[in-house]
């Protein structure tokens, strides 16, 4: 059975390339796999069923989507909300119409409304404002077949959405750590966070607990490890609070430091607000290497393994408990392990990079030909039925129909 | 070089007449009825399963709870239990023999039992799931206006069947749907629907084993499967053998061989080992598709008169072909469970089996209860022509063996099946 797999893949920066460099080899071993590359010219690898993965940012994923439009297919539904995305196929592209029509498809009259007024710079960007209410998933869940999802919060927003065809829900696959040393980073704790540093990781919130933490206990250290957002003050915030060496700050690192970073850290903090519905390749990091874990009790984060992962609440108590959750990993190594055992064990067993690959065949193998085998085996049954008698409209059927739900070869 | 003396005159050499020369015929041997032809009462074997025992086996479980169980805490309601199990027309196997012995026991306890069978074929295609889904329309919930208890599930796809108090004892799963799949012994093609048809057997399992109130697999191999399949955790249940007439005696010098003669099982392996190594001889009891095959590889390797197939032999024959012989061979590829370990160390004998055996290696200890090779002809030569050279160790495998399998009984399992 061949796949047509259609996502952005290294050299292109993204965490999407990275988990499907990460996919591919496994996926490989158990379907064939055809790879599709952006470009007008390039010829369109059919298969038997096409796999798209979907992010919101529409220069890695534009291509993707017009693919998808030319022949539906299984969607891996990288995070919900892709407002961003939407309004780079339709307003970057000259295409006002569209976007407004993509509003008022899920939002009705106000989301057109609402649209006009970003035309007018009458308000600012929906898309950097309030995406969350505003995801626009509407026209990839239309032409999707079929969703690969990460969570069980992705899940039932596609439902909530009225998606009714099927929907898998596989991990995120965990990296195997490469043998590289830990960076030399001091700090007694060393608490790290990884990714792009803006407000929705709520860095001004973990400034704050930082600093808290710091006042207490002198040689905490805090590594920020990433692109700081346009318009995010960082310097000034730091400055504030008069964090000075306490804080490490590295922007963009390749691969191999990222791992001797995180190795180094005692506790990785990853945060998220509002969330997009997306997971996190370095939460995912940090998990293979055994890190306890801080995150925001929202979407995915949320269904973290307790044991592995401390959850903050996003409400008025967020940074006096992050405060706390910081104060109560630096006092106790003994929580610290056991976190890391719980991480590195979650890692192994819900994330192994074998068993998502397998689920990913068993995804696509049913999109492919499940149908035809539901189909067949109704009919097979409907023949016997008939030829004893049972007509279609007989209650009988319908105790048929029922069974044959049950066991997923339901029509 | 002599027959051994069990096999006797029933049996047909490999290099000689192709024609088996059956005096058992197809109801009995070790395949056969055991169990069930006895309820015709003839032999001595004739009454276990049904009446109240007299003879050797009774206390096997043969008696009501009133009897010998009384004494071993059986203190379970009497209960109405349908035990299910599929049935492959014209074929039998370990499958059969546990199902049935399990009715045997449960009866024996009082328990008002019948054994409920569909006709099972798995092919081609789609059958399998077909043929699945009559299971599914199967209403077992009562019967003849009066409730069923309890049912009890064993081998694909029976374990399929609904019911509000299903225990579900995996013998098998449909392993063309999992480690089988892509091998020579697979199902599966590569055509989209092929795929589905093995995911939607994945599935069904996942559905059908999910809503038993418990699952049990016959052993750590199964269970270690089932787990990695479906993510369903199962207790670890072995069953005891069927009830042969065990007995011991002195070695003949063969290398035993009960297996159904397919495949999977690798009696091939065997007789390129009894190639290898010139002294060597073997008795392989059972038929199967594969004896064709078999029998031109033996008369292909010149084993004239080494290697004898025997195909279905009485149960009293076994018996003395497991007492008579050097060591018993039992390496099919990562079988789930298998009897044979079991009948051999009841008979006192060492069991030859190999590194990629599955289930077997859970009872079979190198140099503890037997040897544990690669498997390859050789290697398998050189152990069987070791065991010959060393009687003495090979007895006292066997008897280690014999402890293992004593305490696999039917009190336990009937215990944790009904708790």
């Amino acid at each position: 059975m061949k796949v047509a797999y259609h996502s952005p893949l290294p050299p292109s920066r993204s965490g999407i390339a990275d988990y499907s460099a990460l996919l591919l080899p496994a996926l490989a071993r158990r379907v064939e796999v055809e790879i599709a590359r952006p470009g007008r010219f390039r010829s369109r690898p059919r298969g038997d069923v096409a796999l798209y993965h979907v992010g919101n940012d529409p220069e890695a994923h534009g291509w993707i989507v017009d693919a998808l439009r030319r022949r539906p297919g299984v969607v891996v539904l990288h995070e919900f909300v892709l407002h961003h995305l939407v309004s780079g196929l339709t307003l970057a592209r000259g295409d006002s119409a569209g976007y407004l029509d993509a509003l008022e498809q899920e939002h009705g009259l106000v989301g057109r409304l609402l649209g006009y007024a970003v035309l007018d710079n009458r308000i600012p960007p929906l898309w950097e404002t309030r995406p969350e209410d505003f995801p626009l998933a509407g026209g990839v869940l239309e032409l999707a077949t079929g969703l690969v999802v990460h969570s069980r919060y992705v899940e039932g927003l596609a439902r909530a959405a009225g998606f009714e065809r099927p929907i898998w829900r596989i991990p995120h696959p965990a990296w195997e750590p490469p043998a590289v040393p830990a960076a030399d980073v001091g700090g007694a704790p060393l608490v790290g966070c990884f990714g792009n540093l803006n407000a929705s990781k709520r860095i001004p919130q973990l400034l704050d607990a930082f600093a808290s933490l710091h006042r207490r206990r002198p040689a905490a250290r805090l590594l920020l490890v990433g692109a700081v957002a346009p318009r995010f003050d960082l310097d000034r915030r730091l400055e504030r609070l008069q964090l000075g060496d306490s804080v490490q700050r590295e922007a963009y690192v390749d691969g191999a430091r990222l791992w001797a970073l995180m190795a180094a850290c005692d506790v990785c903090v990853n945060l998220r607000a509002p969330t997009m519905g997306e997971t996190s390749g370095t939460a995912i990091r940090a998990l293979s290497l055994g890190k306890p874990l801080v995150v925001s009790e929202v979407g995915w984060f949320a269904e973290l393994p307790g044991a592995a992962a401390v959850k903050v609440p996003v409400d008025e108590s967020e940074t006096e408990l992050l405060e706390a959750a910081l104060e109560l990993l630096a006092r106790s190594p003994e929580t610290r392990a056991a976190m890391g055992s719980a991480a590195r064990a979650t890692a192994l067993a819900e994330h192994d990079l074998e068993r998502v690959a397998e689920a990913y065949a068993a995804a696509l193998e049913q999109a492919a030909g499940g149908a035809a085998v539901a189909e067949a085996v109704a009919s097979d049954v409907a023949r016997a039925a008939s030829e004893i008698g049972i007509e279609p409209t007989d209650p009988e059927v319908a105790e048929l129909g029922r069974r044959l739900g049950e066991i997923g070869l339901g029509r | 070089m002599p027959l051994p003396a069990a096999a006797g005159a029933g049996l047909c050499p490999a290099g000689g007449s192709l024609r088996r020369l059956d005096r058992y015929g197809e109801g009995g041997g070790p395949w056969g009825n055991p169990g069930f032809t006895h309820a015709k009462g003839g032999g001595p074997w004739g009454n276990h399963g049904f009446t109240h025992a007299k003879g050797p086996w009774g206390n096997h479980g043969f008696t009501h709870a009133k009897g010998p169980w009384g004494n071993h805490g059986f203190t379970h309601a009497r209960m109405r239990i349908a035990v299910c199990r599929p049935q492959v027309p014209f074929a039998r196997g370990g499958a059969e023999i546990v199902a049935d012995d399990l009715v045997r026991e449960l009866r024996g306890r009082d328990h008002e039992v019948d054994l409920v069978t569909v006709p099972f074929k798995w092919y081609p295609g789609r059958r399998v799931l077909t043929q699945a889904f009559l299971w599914r329309l199967l209403d077992l919930e009562e019967a003849d206006g009066r409730r069923i208890d309890l049912v009890i599930a064993t081998k694909f796809p029976s374990y399929c069947v609904r019911h509000p108090n299903k225990v579900a004892w995996v013998l098998h799963q449909f392993r063309q749907a999992y480690e089988l799949d892509r091998t020579a012994l697979g199902q599966f093609g590569e055509s989209p629907e092929e795929r589905a048809t093995r995911r939607a057997v994945q599935r069904l399992d996942r559905v059908a084993l999910g809503e038993a109130r418990k699952v049990f697999a016959t052993s750590q191999n199964v269970a270690g499967r089932l787990e990695r399949s479906t993510g369903i955790a199962a207790e670890v249940l072995p069953h005891p053998p069927a009830p042969l007439p065990f007995h011991t005696a002195e070695s003949e010098g063969f290398i035993l061989s009960v297996n159904r003669l397919d495949r999977a099982k690798r009696i091939d392996l065997l007789l390129e080992a009894v190639a290898v190594e010139g002294e060597l001889r073997c008795v392989i009891v059972g038929e199967g598709p594969d004896r064709e095959r078999l029998e031109r590889l033996a008369r292909e390797h010149r084993l004239d008169g080494r290697a004898v197939f025997a195909g279905r032999v009485s149960d009293e024959a076994l018996a003395d072909l497991y007492a008579s012989c050097l060591g018993v061979y039992y390496a099919p590829i990562d079988e789930d469970f298998g009897m044979v370990p079991y009948e051999a160390f009841l008979s006192e004998k060492p069991v030859l089996t190999t590194t990629d055996a599955g289930g077997p290696l859970e009872l079979v200890g190198d140099r503890r209860t037997g040897l544990v090779v690669s498997p390859r002809a050789d290697e398998l030569a050189r152990a069987a022509a070791w065991l010959a050279a060393h009687p003495r160790e090979a007895a006292a495998w066997g008897r280690a063996g014999k402890v293992l399998a004593e305490r696999v009984t039917w009190d336990a399992c009937v215990d944790r099946l009904l708790s």
